[in-house]
């Protein structure tokens, strides 16, 4: 068996996951506060064939080697956590964090989850959550019969109460950053999971140093560009066919040596 | 003679076929980071009739591309960054860099990145940022310098994930002949438009190489079933 046709069934697959991230980049570009991913690819392991012997004037040598490859794998999938852009939507409760920092929810188990998704409501209860029904942390409720919300940009809420609209402050949003933030884990629905690569969340508040600061009437749009995807779409269609070329080349050469024998 | 021949054939079929096996590789890693292609050329010994592969390790350098994540590192000019393995020091042209759950600066696979001085880099929480010459700043405060060495071509053996092993020590890299890119990654020095060509004449040679050979047994065939009969 030609071991080329592995090696090139190994390319093929590598193109088949680019466009497998890429499709879902894509179908993500609308998706608020998410994070484009890119797939990296890596060399396999190589067979070192022991080449000829170079003589040299001293009568010594060097051996020369050839190695042969086996392909290329995947190494990983590392999200880019670049600033989406900010969309003004008006709606109060929508909350952007324009530099680091994930707001922090709690999800029905108990666990902490983080999010750039920012397109918060209220419960029955009056208590912030995201879209999703979950509360965000530390857990804020706005009181009944309360008039506009405030968020200031260091996270503090203020509501105004009363007929003489006086505000009076309800809490503070706590974000979290991490130290390796491409190393948290996806969960869906835009949340994402603490992982042994991210390293352990260190919480704050926006405006403190290292994080981030908070816009009200902002969502922060993917920050997936249909253009660099499209290019890369391409590169990976090509690379794709020449692979496959190559497995035929490979399949031929074997096809010619079986005619060898009439 | 005919079975001369038919040996000689049958080495250089061996030939193409170690030149198709290394242009499969080298474009199953089209995508791969910072690889670099093995460009394979015959060369015939004075004392040998067969021409015989001689793989050269081309360290050209590959395009470098923007991906916006401050750790992906790469090299623009000559090098390698060292890594920390069970195995001891290798070599790798750069790439997605990460940090681990304690802050230590280490490639994809989670083995320590080294400084200058052959140390471990350990970062405390803050911005990163990585300047041309290596030096890693962590708000603006520098915390160690990303070693930079080199090693010729053919004293370097692929071990797979971008990594290398140098037969001889490496050394330093001259001052100034390198940069460090931060948010950049190199894509494989692979051309593909080369690569089909390649795989064309590989394909087309061998075929040639098979019906010379059977040119050759049907010489051999007529030796010895029809010379001598009446």
């Amino acid at each position: 068996m030609n071991p080329t046709l592995r090696t090139s069934a190994s390319g093929m697959q590598a193109q088949q996951t680019m466009i497998d991230v890429i499709a879902n980049n894509l179908a993500n570009v609308n998706t608020t506060g998410f994070k484009r991913s890119r797939a990296a690819f890596e060399d396999v392991l190589y067979q070192t064939i022991q080449g000829p012997r170079i003589a040299n004037a001293s009568g010594g040598g060097a051996v020369e080697a050839i190695q042969i490859g086996k392909g290329t794998r995947l190494a990983a999938i590392p999200r880019i956590h670049s600033q989406g852009a900010a969309e003004g939507t008006g709606r109060s409760l929508d909350l952007a964090i324009d530099g680091e920092g994930f707001f922090q929810v709690e999800r029905p188990d108990g666990t902490i989850a983080y999010t750039r998704d920012g397109s918060f409501g209220l419960s029955a209860d009056g208590e912030i959550v995201t879209h999703g029904g979950y509360r965000v942390l530390p857990g804020i409720t706005v009181p009944p019969e309360s008039g506009t919300l405030t968020v200031a940009s260091s996270g503090v809420i203020t509501v105004q109460q009363g007929t003489a609209g006086e505000s009076i402050e309800i809490g503070r949003v706590e974000i979290a950053r991490f130290v390796n933030p491409s190393g948290l884990l996806n969960l869906g629905e835009n949340l994402l999971a603490e992982t042994e690569a991210s390293g352990r969340p260190v919480t704050g508040f926006a405006q403190d140093a290292g994080f981030g600061r908070i816009l009200q009437g902002t969502l922060e749009a993917s920050n997936v560009e249909i253009v660099q995807e499209m290019v890369d779409m391409i590169a990976a269609q090509r690379a794709y066919e020449i692979n496959a070329r190559a497995m035929s080349a490979g399949e031929d050469m074997m096809r010619v040596t079986n005619e060898i024998l009439r | 003679m005919p079975p001369e021949g038919i040996h000689a054939l049958a080495r250089s079929l061996g030939y193409y076929t170690t030149a198709q096996e290394t242009m499969a590789n080298n474009l199953a890693n089209v995508s791969s980071e910072a690889f670099k292609a093995f460009r394979i050329t015959a060369r015939r010994d004075a004392n040998s009739p067969f021409p015989v592969p001689v793989q050269e390790l081309d360290l050209s350098q590959g395009a470098l591309r923007q991906t916006g994540r401050p750790l992906d590192v790469a090299l623009e000019g000559p090098g390698f960054l060292v890594v920390q393995t069970d195995r001891g020091e290798r070599l790798f042209r750069g790439g997605g860099l990460q940090l681990d759950g304690v802050g230590r600066l280490t490639d994809r696979h989670g083995d320590p990145v080294l400084d200058a001085g052959g140390r471990i880099i350990a970062l405390p929480p803050g911005e990163i940022a990585i300047r041309h010459d290596g030096t890693v700043l962590v708000d603006d405060a520098p915390v160690g310098q990303l070693r930079v060495v080199t090693a010729p071509a053919d004293q370097l053996r692929k071990e797979g994930q971008g990594r290398y092993l140098a037969l001889t020590p490496p050394t330093p890299v001259a001052e100034g002949a390198t940069t460090v890119q931060e948010g950049m990654i190199e894509e494989a020095n692979m051309d593909a438009v080369r690569g089909m060509m390649d795989l064309l004449l590989i394909q087309r040679a061998y075929s040639t190489n098979v019906e010379a050979m059977r040119t050759l047994d049907g010489v051999l065939g007529t030796v010895v079933g029809d010379v001598g009969r009446v």
